[in-house]
């Protein structure tokens, strides 16, 4: 709990952590935007329809929209509105089902820089001060390229947990544990149990990678391998007060999707209702970055409260280079 | 037990029949030339009902049985003897009889059923456990003799026929040769033992755990009409055909568990071997389908109407919704009210409901005095489920049951009457009512009370019909519609062609042309004209060009407004004669506005169009809608603001509504805003899901 409030506490003192990652979120969904803007706007054209549609939801149209719309467009369903999207983004990503054509190349992309900006993100929170705009992307360069060798070894254990594990558990041993049962309820209890099961064994995983990436830039570490075993042993020495971590973290998560089933906007009509609505969306899209952003800060507390006294960040204080002008100047003689 | 009989006398139908040959000699006679041919055939049809007597049953009773079967609910399997009372009502002469076999469509991957199935939905089912299967084996065929006279073995010559495709493979249809020809009038008794393995549920029928529906589960004879015996092969896109009779029926099931059936259960016998037998018997009905399993919930209410006999409603319900069964009562006493009000009462004094298994696949279909239903163990009250299924099926016992259309060629008869009716109900009597979707696996529901269900759009299942409009035409018989597109062609374009007609006719011209048609085909097989004639008699109008075009032909419908422009009475010219009267100005007091409608699809259909301007005033014109294109032109004191075209939603089969209007102004800006907004909130949680891995 101590970690976690401190965690809270650092990343209430980085607002630009949180916008920076506000504004890289909404720039990548920023062109898949235009695009389906144009293919809305282009079928509705002079349309009546589009009175009705900017009114509230003009399902007539909708309806007829879908059976057209071809490419990004075919996203464009009723499971978007209010909370319905959140809960068909998190059941598509229980059930292993993920985005396809545009969605995924944007996804790729928002993942890409995540990676850049994680080893940034990281040290921020764990120095615990302001750090110019010129250090902090120095530190994402440098932890860049580590960032992408561990990756290849999370997406080897995720490929292992989603292309195998996951099949297993829901299609052949759901499959098996269903297969003459003519009750719904206790299908759906064994479908919660599996769920349950793989979140036992996706969550460390991703606890370990999360150590790892902490591991790597308070230490700057080199190897990954290094880092990833590093991070096993710590979760594995204090399983209980890391779990007991994530757990707060992930009901942290929850809280927000639950303010958000309730505060979720309904498809309010054109004019300041509009904007509103979409202000209040993306507060809900802050405040997620937000618990992103304090996971890592509260297993970063933890972490240096564990292997270092607080504020100690094991790589040597940086030293940026001067400007061009600063070292000509230095060498006239 | 007690069928009443229709209240109004013989003499009505009689009197409807004349008055629509009189009515179709005169629009003969009246009808352009072009029109003449078809009116003419319309016309000209027989009609297919036979003849009854002024009193005695209100069905033929042609096809009676007295079947005795034995359930292994541990094997599955089914061991039945029957006594087949056939008699041939039909104008030919026949020397063989032809069984339906339903069950081998689920024999192996070769039945024509399975065929079918797998061209529709890819070879999923090649992946069934041996178990799965299932099979009907007729083991013995007796001609019965009068009196003491032997019986006279007719297995050995009995063979599989397959009428429709010739695949050698199936084995859904018996053909069984007679010793002496069967000549109208005459009756012939078979007694027919087989047995049988119950599938792991394909499709409507089957066994999951110890819950049970047997449907097309006996040797069922085929149809024997004028022009031959109708006993199609069992095709993966049709239901079922037959004639109809009495059913007295003895099943023997482990003892304790509930038995639902068609009919009335007039006894229960102890067999004290751990079994028990439970006699149903029903009377004009053309099917029998039974369940049983020991879990289920037997639950009694009752409809009650002012005009109408009490019906006595059992629902069968699985324990696990044992809080869901006021919304099946309702819904099947809103089918018998309005179906009663608006069409014919209902026949029988009982309807048993039943509330399938998971995963049973038995759900939503119909019986005749028994029905599917369906429903999830999560269902909010504000949506369609279940009442949307109970409607429907429960409206299948007047579209199927006591009209009992060919299945096989004409399923839309039912179908799509039954979806047209089930959508004026829902809308009557469950709005507001909302769309939803369901996650985690399907089993959590959200109910999207943004999006309400619209009959229009939900209840007609006007999706589909947009997608396979162009794939067949409807008056290709059913079963060689092609796999996978029967459901819109069946169900939706119906729905919508006659929801088109009850807004370009009105609903009373409809609904008493469609209450004609039940009154005069009650206990009958009516064909396609058959309602034709019924809706153009009550409509007073010659409707073929209509039903040329929705029954008889893939037309698709779209019009649309293509130019809409407004702009100062344009002045410039010479204006007086021999150069006189030259004017190089616009007339800015008066504005001329152009509308150009434009027919994108290939149906013809009359329609309004309806122009607005900006001090308030409208116009509204019609068009035949014949031609490619119609100009309408205005010269008025204010500007043209809008113009739409059909303005009123009366062509429902219409496959393109956005472009039906538009507006001077274009306001497709402040909507494109505000969905984009809207769906760019879901990208981001989608990225910020994912990005759970980093």
């Amino acid at each position: 709990m101590h970690a976690l409030l401190d965690g809270i506490r650092r990343v209430g003192r980085a607002p630009t952590l949180v916008l920076g990652v506000y504004v890289i979120t909404l720039l990548t969904t920023a062109p898949l935007g235009i695009i389906l803007h144009e293919a809305i706007a282009t079928d509705l054209s002079g349309s009546v329809a589009a009175e009705t549609a900017a009114a509230g939801v003009n399902w007539e149209w909708w309806e007829e929209f879908q059976s057209r719309a071809t490419g990004v467009a075919r996203t464009f369903s009723p499971r978007i509105l209010g909370f319905a999207a959140v809960l068909h983004n998190q059941s598509s990503f229980v059930d292993n089902q993920f985005p396809r054509g545009e969605v995924m190349l944007s996804l790729v992309a928002y993942l890409g820089f995540w990676m850049f900006l994680v080893g940034g993100i990281i040290d921020r929170l764990a120095r615990q001060r302001r750090v110019a705009s010129a250090g902090f992307f120095a530190t994402c360069g440098t932890f860049f390229f580590r960032f992408c060798r561990l990756g290849v070894l999370a997406g080897a254990a995720y490929w292992i947990m989603f292309g195998t594990i996951h099949p297993w558990l829901f299609e052949d041993l759901y499959g098996l544990a269903t297969e003459n049962l003519a009750v719904e309820r206790t299908a759906f209890l064994i479908r919660l149990a599996l769920y349950a099961t793989f979140a036992l064994l996706l969550l460390p995983i991703n606890m370990v990678f999360d150590y790892a990436k902490i591991r790597a830039v308070v230490e700057d570490r080199r190897s990954m391998v290094g880092a990833v075993l590093a991070a096993i042993r710590f979760v594995r020495r204090r399983s209980q007060a890391t779990l007991g971590l994530y757990a707060l973290n992930a009901g942290l998560f929850l809280a927000v999707l639950a303010a958000y089933a309730l505060l979720a906007p309904s498809p309010a009509s054109g004019g300041s209702s509009m904007w509103v609505g979409f202000a209040v969306g993306q507060a809900y899209v802050a405040a997620r970055l937000s618990t992103k952003l304090v996971f890592y800060a509260s297993q970063t507390a933890y972490f240096q409260s564990q292997l270092a006294h607080a504020d100690y960040v094991a790589t040597p204080a940086a030293v940026w280079p001067d400007s061009p002008a600063t070292e000509a100047v230095g060498t006239i003689s | 037990m007690a069928i009443r009989r229709p209240a109004a006398s013989h003499i009505a139908p009689i009197l409807v029949i004349l008055a629509a040959l009189g009515l179709g000699g005169w629009l003969v006679i009246h009808a352009p030339a072009a029109d003449r041919l078809s009116v003419a055939l319309v016309a000209a049809q027989p009609s297919t009902k036979p003849t009854g007597s002024a009193s005695g049953p209100p069905s033929p009773r042609n096809a009676n049985y007295s079947i005795d079967v034995r359930l292994d609910a541990g094997r599955r399997t089914l061991t039945g003897r029957e006594v087949l009372t056939w008699r041939n009502i039909s104008s030919s002469t026949t020397t063989e009889l032809q069984f339906h076999l339903y069950y081998n469509a689920w024999k192996n991957t070769r039945s024509t059923w399975m065929r079918e199935r797998l061209l529709a939905r890819g070879p999923e089912l090649n992946d069934q456990p041996k178990d799965a299967w299932g099979w009907i084996e007729v083991t013995a065929i007796r001609l019965l003799g009068a009196g003491d006279a032997p019986a006279i073995d007719l297995t050995e010559q009995a063979q599989y026929i397959s009428p429709d495709d010739g695949n050698p493979d199936d084995q859904t249809v018996l053909a069984v040769p007679l010793p002496q020809p069967v000549v109208p009038g005459d009756t012939v008794n078979l007694e027919i033992e087989w047995t049988s393995r119950i599938p792991q549920p394909f499709s409507r029928t089957g066994a999951i755990d110890e819950y049970f529906f047997i449907a097309q589960w006996f040797p069922k004879i085929g149809v024997l009409e004028d022009t031959g015996w109708n006993c199609h092969q069992f095709h993966e896109a049709t239901e079922f055909y037959a004639d109809y009779g009495v059913y007295d029926a003895r099943i023997t099931v482990p003892s304790g568990w509930t038995v639902g059936a068609t009919g009335v259960e007039r006894d229960i016998r102890d067999n004290g071997d751990g079994t028990a037998t439970h006699q149903y018997y029903q009377e004009d009905v053309h099917d029998f389908a039974w369940t049983t399993s020991p879990d289920l919930l037997n639950l009694r209410e009752a409809f009650t109407h002012p005009e109408f006999p009490d019906v006595a409603i059992r629902l069968l319900l699985q324990p696990e919704h044992a809080t869901q069964s006021a919304r099946y009562f309702d819904a099947t006493r809103s089918a018998l009210k309005y179906y009663g009000e608006w069409f014919g009462v209902y026949p029988y004094d009982h309807i048993t409901i039943v509330d399938p298994a998971w995963q049973s696949r038995s759900g939503g279909m119909e019986y005749p005095t028994l029905f599917t239903g369906g429903t999830r163990w999560l269902a909010p009250d504000d949506v369609s489920t279940p009442e949307g299924v109970t409607v429907h099926e429960a409206g299948h016992q007047f579209w199927y049951g006591v009209v009992g259309n060919n299945e096989f060629e004409h399923a839309w008869l039912d179908e799509g009457l039954n979806t047209f009716a089930t959508a004026r109900v829902l809308a009557e009597s469950f709005e507001p009512r909302f769309r939803s979707v369901r996650f985690f696996g399907g089993f959590v529901p959200w109910v999207l009370r943004d999006v309400p269900w619209s009959r229009t759009v939900d209840g007609n299942r006007v999706t589909g019909y947009r997608r396979d409009a162009r794939q067949d035409q409807q008056s290709t018989p059913t079963f060689r519609y092609w796999p996978g597109t029967d459901a819109s062609i069946t169900y939706a374009k119906t729905a919508l062609w006659l929801h088109t007609l009850e807004r370009h006719l009105g609903w009373s011209t409809l609904k008493r042309g469609m209450a004609a048609f039940y009154d005069q085909w009650r206990f009958a097989h009516p064909k396609p004209n058959d309602f034709f004639r019924m809706i153009s008699a009550a409509s007073e109008q010659d409707l073929s060009w209509f039903f040329d075009q929705v029954h008889g032909d893939a037309s698709t419908f779209d019009y649309g407004i293509d130019q809409l422009t407004s702009r100062p009475l344009s002045r410039r010219g010479f204006f007086g004669s021999a150069g006189a009267g030259f004017s190089d100005g616009f007339d800015d007091q008066t504005f001329e506005t152009t509308v150009v409608v434009r027919r994108y699809g290939d149906g013809t259909f009359p329609v309004d169009v309806l122009t607005e301007f900006e001090d308030g005033s409208t116009r509204r014109e019609q068009w035949d809608g014949v031609g490619q294109w119609k100009e309408f032109r205005y010269e008025h004191d204010a500007k043209g603001t809008r113009a739409v075209v059909d303005p009123d939603r009366v062509l429902l089969l219409d496959t393109n509504v956005t472009n039906n209007g538009q507006t001077l102004t274009p306001m497709a800006g402040r909507a494109a805003i505000k969905w984009t907004l809207t769906w760019m909130v879901w990208l981001q949680d989608v990225l910020l899901t994912y990005g759970f891995f980093l």
